[in-house]
């Protein structure tokens, strides 16, 4: 291991002070990061007599599992949790497909005009979402020239998401640095530019299409106003949407049962794939 | 191909014809894979852009639009909760720098230094970024933040013998205390670009400065944050833009506008205008000013970090 | 590069964008409605939630009912969640056009609805021969559903605002439980006593968000003879004595007395937890909160009765009325229109059938004896058959509703773009209720001033 801040001759001399330190930031850290799941888990667990107690229990006194039965059953939390999932799905296909091949014309297609579309598509990176919430929001009720409304449509998440100038940034400077005389070869040898993506770029780009995946799916995961606004119906929303929705009208230990489950898909893959998810964001989007 | 034929030598008895109609072919090749992105980039992007503009102008009264001038600014501006929105969501970036910017830089320091349980820390940072927004923030409006001595905040101040507080009721904790909530579950992201960072910086740099007598803050000073610049600087700058969209948090901690508009943020009355109210347009005004707020302010950050430059 | 090549590409956008317009039509409401065979099909919404099992029960049981009766007619129903106009998703799914053929909406909603273009005149369709109730059905709730003569909606439910209050907590705190608050001084002092028999118990709540703070403000403003706008609806009239001394009411009970709990900014829901919790002595709302307290809140109907809404030197000088209705959908066909009309007049407006289904609700934890939804006009046919029925099948104390039932208030109905005014009021609201110092006239001013904004705008 390089040495970093601290060498290791000054760790060594300070070996009490580094554990004492090591020792005390974990138990920091576990009260600040697991603690409040803790509460979470055994708070959904407590009746609303309990919630309103002073001081608050450590543990619930008479647990209430009937709150989680009845969190998954009137939140119909698999279906919103379908919803989820199909949208982060589709949101990393569409952007991998038409992401990728966009990245790819202007890195080395190099068509005509190809650095003012560039450009273009970069000057969208300045323009934060909320303002353009609204005129977005009018075009997926009523599409230009096809007169179509996408409300209530995944269409509406996965479009929008494929014009994302990040990404496509981040994909053509991985292409970028794939040397040009590679593209040659395949050239001469009558690949097409198809065939060059398919069997030559993309082989070599896996760890920035693992990073553009992740963004994707990090990316419907955490939006809610556009889901709120864009998937108004029941059957269609998104998991934070649905929750949202459905804590107007209930008794709270529920709606904390409801955010429990919801949470668990997530935690346990993130805890399966961690690994790779965390090596995956900090290469790649350095690189980027 | 543009590729093949620049650099490489073209065969000398292609006729000049030819070589049109292969660039040509060669350019069509080129957007028919451009032209999905674009085409997305066209509808929900570039075109909104510029309807948004023209809608801030107009007004749709029962299926019909006119155009009606400034009117929509006027109204937006004459509005009592503008100026409170601008300036809560100003606060709340403000406090987002300090708290949401800095501390991920200092924890990312710290767990870089440990030879031990490094895995187990930053799966802990991480792990709130894992939970849906709204799980965390019912979480924090629920229990964290509850005013009365059952609220578990309230109970750990008056434990160590602290005033407690309302929280979300309270107008002068209320940014601070969405700040807190916003930092817990986003910090994850920021903490592991860092440390990303951290691990690039040369080893020998460190030792020459320690050889210079350089103690640790001197070398935090002199040679982390100069060797992390760049990413500092970029992360500051998708903060500041992140955190000036501030939204769920006043919609599920506040229940929108919180006490007497302390929690209304400028994201928060675009929705406002847009979905309770009812004007769209007004909506439309709303977002362009946003615009050209955070344009100013992007130039004027862009002016000082490169003066910082020269 | 080969042509065929070329042609892949282009094959790749094809495809990608025709998946786009294939999937785009599918979410269109279907076709003119009616199929080959004759068939009308209609979408209807506010179908209960499964949260609300019984109820989703009934109207599924009403569903196939009215589709063995009615074979030529489908009947699709549409949940939109528990609040079935849940102010931003209503507004959505007007600029959307995602509304269904027949859909639910408040009576305070018809500017909004008709600002969107989505409503259908639909006066020629209704009458005695469509709706067999119709000439029965308060006239005072048609005229809310009309415009310019033009008839836009049926209602299908009203209430009118009390006081609800526990009568466990009543009797905790030596409060006489047949003889509660007739005005807000003595609603002051009974709360003051429940507040001190348990101190972790709201003697009075009230909501300050969510635009429910708005809504409540104006219940009380009515009870004190005031109203939220000026005669013409152009201006706020809510900054006078009698909203002044709205908030001084609150504020005396909050911070005077700290008889009405520490948690606020509380919006619908939050209340209603509270409320089953047992931690809240009294508030305001309709008969019908007391069935939200049990069925979806966990809540016990014997601790719970309503009294008329008191007023400051005697009960209210009037009360805030409001209620529900179905719009229809522009561009129905006839058939359709016609269908739509015979699921309400089945489902809403027969006693007997649907709603007012009692021998079915009867056992089931749903409260029948509530004297609401009041749609009927008072004498009317109509009217005798339901309030014969409904007493015949009660299942909940009717005693705990007959100080409300005895002493009908004036009712006074919702102003117009109430739910933008509502949202403005939460702010005085919430202002009152969490600042200890804040200043009344300061409030009511800045909610003026942008109430008069919102009206100029709109105008």
């Amino acid at each position: 291991m390089s040495r970093t801040l601290v060498s290791s001759t000054q760790l060594r001399r300070g070996r009490v002070l580094y554990w004492g330190l090591l020792t005390l930031v974990v138990v920091v850290f576990t009260l600040v990061f697991l603690g409040p799941l803790y509460w979470m888990v055994t708070g959904a667990l407590k009746s609303g007599q309990e919630i309103a107690q002073t001081p608050p229990t450590l543990f619930p006194k008479d647990p209430q599992f009937g709150n989680y039965a009845d969190a998954w059953n009137q939140l119909d939390l698999a279906k919103l949790l379908f919803n989820t999932v199909y949208y982060a799905a589709g949101a990393v296909l569409f952007q991998l497909v038409l992401d990728t091949s966009a990245a790819y014309a202007l890195s080395k297609l190099r068509p005509a005009f190809g650095n003012a579309i560039l450009g273009a598509m970069l000057a969208t990176l300045l323009i934060p979402a909320m303002v353009l919430i609204v005129p977005q929001y009018q075009t997926v009720i009523d599409l230009p020239v096809l007169n179509l409304s996408l409300i209530d449509s995944p269409f509406a998440i996965w479009l929008p998401m494929v014009a994302n100038a990040f990404n496509i940034f981040l994909l053509k400077r991985f292409f970028d640095s794939i040397p040009d005389e590679i593209m040659a070869a395949a050239f001469v040898d009558g690949a097409s530019p198809l065939r060059t993506l398919w069997s030559i770029i993309l082989p070599m780009s896996r760890p920035i299409l693992g990073v553009v995946s992740i963004f994707a799916v990090t990316a419907v995961w955490k939006d809610f106003l556009w889901p709120l606004l864009v998937m108004p119906h029941p059957e269609t929303r998104t998991i934070s949407v649905g929750i949202y929705a459905f804590a107007a009208g209930t008794p709270q230990n529920v709606v904390v049962a409801a955010s429990v489950i919801a949470a668990l898909p997530t935690v346990i893959i993130f805890l399966i794939f961690q690994r790779n998810i965390m090596s995956g964001l900090t290469t790649g989007s350095l690189k980027g | 191909m543009a590729l093949l034929t620049a650099p490489a030598p073209a065969p000398v008895a292609e006729a000049g014809v030819l070589k049109k109609r292969r660039k040509l072919h060669d350019d069509l090749t080129g957007h028919g894979f451009l032209i999905g992105a674009v085409i997305c980039f066209a509808v929900f992007m570039w075109y909104p852009m510029i309807r948004g503009l023209v809608m801030s102008f107009q007004r749709t009264r029962r299926g019909v639009t006119t155009w009606v001038g400034w009117d929509n600014y006027v109204r937006i501006i004459d509005d009592p909760s503008f100026w409170i929105a601008w300036r809560n969501t100003f606060t709340f970036t403000g406090l987002a720098l300090v708290l949401g910017f800095a501390l991920p830089f200092v924890v990312a320091i710290v767990l870089n230094e440990f030879r031990h349980a490094k895995g187990y820390l930053r799966i802990l940072v991480y792990l709130p970024v894992m939970l849906p927004p709204a799980s965390a923030l019912y979480l924090f409006k629920f229990y964290a933040y509850d005013p009365s001595e059952a609220g578990l905040f309230n109970a750990l101040l008056t434990a160590v013998g602290l005033p407690t507080s309302e929280w979300m009721q309270s107008p002068a904790m209320t940014m601070p205390a969405m700040v807190i909530a916003s930092t817990w579950m986003n910090m994850g992201g920021a903490v592991l670009i860092y440390l990303a960072a951290l691990q690039n910086i040369p080893g020998e740099l460190y030792e020459a400065a320690e050889l210079d007598g350089a103690g640790i803050l001197k070398r935090i000073w002199h040679v982390t944050v100069p060797q992390t610049r760049l990413i500092l600087a970029l992360l500051a700058m998708m903060q500041i833009v992140a955190t000036m969209q501030l939204f769920i948090e006043p919609l599920i901690l506040a229940n929108g506008a919180g006490t007497q508009d302390s929690a209304t943020s400028v994201a928060y009355l675009i929705y406002q205008h847009g979905f309770f109210q009812n004007d769209l347009n007004g909506a439309a005004a709303l977002g362009v000013i946003m615009l050209v707020v955070l344009a100013a302010f992007s130039a004027i950050y862009l002016r000082l970090s490169t003066r910082g430059d020269s | 590069m080969s042509v065929p090549q070329y042609r892949k590409v282009a094959a790749l956008a094809l495809v990608a964008g025709l998946g786009l317009s294939l999937t785009a039509c599918s979410t269109k409401s279907d076709d003119g409605g009616t199929d080959a065979a004759g068939k009308v099909t209609i979408t209807v919404d506010c179908q209960p939630v499964a949260a609300q099992k019984e109820l989703l029960d009934n109207w599924n049981a009403d569903v196939a009912e009215f589709q063995k009766q009615n074979p030529d007619i489908v009947i699709k129903s549409i949940s939109v969640g528990q609040q079935c106009n849940n102010p931003p998703d209503f507004t959505a799914r007007l600029a959307g056009g995602t509304t269904t053929d027949v859909f639910y909406g408040y009576m305070t909603d018809l500017q909004q609805v008709l600002d969107s273009g989505q409503a259908m005149d639909i006066t020629s369709y209704v009458s005695k021969d469509t709706v067999a109730t119709w000439d029965s059905v308060d006239p005072a709730l048609k005229e809310v559903f009309t415009d310019g003569g033009k008839l836009y909606g049926v209602p299908v439910k009203n209430y009118s605002m009390g006081l609800v209050y526990n009568k466990t907590l009543f009797r905790k705190a030596g409060l006489d439980v047949d003889n509660p608050p007739k005005t807000w001084p003595e609603v002051r002092a009974a709360a003051k006593k429940i507040s001190a028999t348990d101190k972790s118990v709201a003697g009075y709540a009230e909501y300050s968000a969510g635009n429910t703070g708005g809504w409540h403000f104006t219940s009380l403003l009515y009870s004190q003879g005031g109203r939220v706008l000026s005669e013409d609806g152009k201006k706020a009239a809510f900054n006078t004595a009698e909203g002044k001394q709205v908030l001084q009411n609150l504020k005396d009970m909050r911070y005077g007395d700290d008889s009405m709990g520490s948690r606020q900014l509380l919006q619908w829901g939050d209340l209603l937890t509270n409320a089953a919790a047992g931690k809240v002595g009294m508030f305001i709302g309709a008969p019908d909160t007391t069935q939200a307290i049990v069925s979806q809140f966990k809540g016990r109907f014997e601790d719970w009765a309503v009294a008329p809404l008191p007023g400051q030197t005697d009960l209210a000088k009037t009360t805030l009325g409001g209620g529900e209705g179905y719009f229809f959908k522009k561009d129905l066909t006839k058939e359709q229109v016609e269908a739509g009309l015979k699921w309400i007049a089945y489902q809403k407006l027969t006693p007997g059938k649907g709603q007012f289904d009692y021998v079915r609700a009867k056992p089931q934890n749903y409260p029948v004896g509530l004297p609401q939804p009041l749609l009927f006009a008072p004498g009317s046919e109509a009217q005798k058959q339901e309030v014969e029925l409904r007493k015949a099948n009660a299942n909940v104390p009717i005693e705990n509703f007959q100080l409300f039932e005895d002493k009908q208030l004036p009712i006074v109905g919702e102003p117009r773009d109430a739910q933008a005014i509502y949202a403005i009021l939460d702010s005085a609201m919430s202002g009152v209720l969490t600042d200890p110092n804040a200043n009344i006239d300061t409030l009511l001013k800045t909610a003026e001033e942008k109430v008069d904004q919102l009206l100029a705008a709109g105008s």
